[in-house]
């Protein structure tokens, strides 16, 4: 019964999402910018890692993590705001139930957009005869997609923690321009005021804290640009080269979704207890 | 003498420093109607929010069935039915299927929701947007989810605001009907020809706590009025107290 009401929450999550005119907004826009970075691989082919390929890479991280950040946080602001959360919390659902619905149907609306653009950008690609190289366009794909689930979680602790949309929103700008825009700068500002020697661990731990900077470092890598990255990733590279190098990946990505997922049902349930 | 089916116990309820519900003690039988009326503030809606399991008494227990919220959440919400004052419906999502998420959150069989809205005249406008209804129209929706699986509690906080006098006699009609059938209700009202009509027993509430309580002519001969009206009138113009 109680993975049948998570069924039933993420059910309702995807009809509202697919009926909702902001996901058909984020799918325009993110069908344009599929489309554009048709445009960009047509100059040369994006094969392997280049300034090209660091463009495209940097492209998906402005624009996927607000995205998910808005509609993932709305989701829950919106239940708040309406009266939709305070009715269900009488009915027989458990916190966990319901937050999993929602993660998953928020997931599903947000892979499916992802999915159309993708599927859009190929398509026009193969049409005209100058499309993506297939590894590459599975790499970013991989990694929109990964991207999307590790905001997805994120999203999820923000709108746990905002009262009403507004102040979802100004999270997640926070969230996304801290994590996003303002992380090497202030990588950069932390790592000059620690000792030499903390300074590889240091950057491993905020790198962990940073889903954006996880998925960015996997794909760069995987791409066999591990060398740009400087001595201070030497780590990392060697770690994601490896076969399992993949499977970490998945491995630390799961960890950071059922971690800030767990985090917020653990918020969600307190706020519940102590109403 | 059996054991009541709801005892509130001493219940009181402090929000931001400030006291909404000052020791609120009552026992209800199955199959019993209570309305509870009072000004605005009184503190209606907190109690009803309390039994429902929203929020949770700063002091005192609540027992629906012999279930407490505190201690069995599952059990304690199947008991329940509620129907809430303010309600924004989701865009995009039709009549039936609202009612059918929530008939089968609830467990009820899907043959249930046709009859929910039968129940409450909208049979005819289940495929129309939920959001695009009227103010009354959207109550008789929340009437029918509150009723979903037949709850052996009903909680409903002002459930005639916005119907026509059509609907506010058809909902008397319902809400007695459940009754006779051993659901137990408890709903809160501004609209005291409702209370008249409908409750075994009426409480008038003042700052939070129960000020006169008694069966609708045991009110009138009381204060010597002539309906439910007049006699919280009086009571009120009077500062609200028992004496």
């Amino acid at each position: 019964m109680t993975m049948s009401r998570t069924v039933q929450i993420a059910v309702r999550e995807i009809k509202v999402g697919f009926r909702n005119p902001w996901a058909y907004t984020f799918l325009a826009l993110f069908a344009l910018f599929a489309l554009m970075l048709l445009l960009i691989n047509s100059q040369s082919v994006v094969k392997g890692y280049s300034g090209l390929t660091g463009t495209l890479l940097n492209l998906i991280l402005y624009l996927l993590p607000l995205m998910t950040l808005m509609l993932g946080s709305f989701s829950l602001t919106g239940d708040k705001e309406d009266g939709s959360w305070e009715l269900l919390s009488v009915y027989p659902l458990s916190t966990v139930s319901y937050m999993a619905g929602k993660f998953i149907g928020q997931a599903a609306v947000l892979l499916s957009m992802i999915a159309f653009g993708y599927g859009l950008a190929g398509t026009a690609g193969w049409a005209a005869g100058n499309g993506f190289d297939p590894s590459a366009f599975r790499l970013l794909a991989g990694f929109s997609f990964s991207l999307a689930m590790l905001y997805l979680a994120a999203a999820m602790l923000v709108g746990t923690l905002a009262r009403n949309r507004w102040q979802a929103l100004t999270i997640a700008v926070a969230v996304w321009f801290f994590t996003i825009i303002a992380w090497p700068p202030l990588l950069i500002a932390v790592l000059g005021m620690l000792p030499y020697l903390w300074i590889k661990p240091a950057v491993s731990v905020l790198t962990l804290l940073n889903p954006a900077e996880i998925s960015r470092l996997f794909a760069i890598v995987k791409l066999g640009g591990g060398s740009v990255l400087g001595p201070e990733y030497y780590d990392w590279v060697k770690w994601i080269r490896e076969p399992s190098g993949t499977i970490g990946y998945i491995a630390v990505s799961l960890l950071w979704i059922f971690g800030a997922s767990g985090l917020s049902v653990y918020l969600w349930e307190r706020g519940r207890k102590h109403a | 003498m059996p054991e009541p089916f709801v005892q509130m116990q001493h219940v009181g309820k402090t929000i931001k420093g400030q006291e909404i519900i000052r020791d609120f003690h009552i026992n209800i039988r199955e199959g019993e109607v209570i309305a509870l009326c009072g000004g605005n503030g009184a503190g209606k809606s907190t109690i009803l929010r309390m039994m429902a399991g929203i929020i949770h008494p700063s002091r005192g227990e609540i027992t629906v069935g012999g279930f407490q919220w505190k201690t069995n959440r599952r059990r304690y919400a199947e008991l329940i039915g509620y129907m809430p004052d303010d309600y924004r419906f989701s865009a995009g999502l039709t009549a039936k299927e609202t009612l059918l998420f929530w008939a089968k959150l609830r467990g009820a069989p899907a043959s249930r929701v046709d009859e929910a809205l039968a129940e409450v005249g909208l049979e005819q406008t289940g495929a129309k947007p939920v959001a695009s209804f009227s103010k009354g129209m959207r109550q008789r929706i929340l009437f029918a989810q509150a009723m979903i699986s037949r709850p052996r509690l009903l909680l409903m906080d002002e459930p005639t605001n916005g119907l026509d006098p059509y609907w506010m006699d058809t909902f008397v009609k319902l809400v007695r009907q459940a009754a006779d059938q051993g659901q137990t209700v408890l709903f809160s009202t501004h609209q005291l020809q409702v209370a008249e009509a409908l409750a075994d027993r009426v409480v008038f509430l003042r700052g939070g706590a129960v000020q006169l309580e008694g069966s609708g002519e045991e009110i009138r001969s009381r204060l010597g009025a002539a309906g439910l009206a007049e006699a919280f009138g009086e009571w009120y113009a009077g500062g609200g107290n028992s004496e």
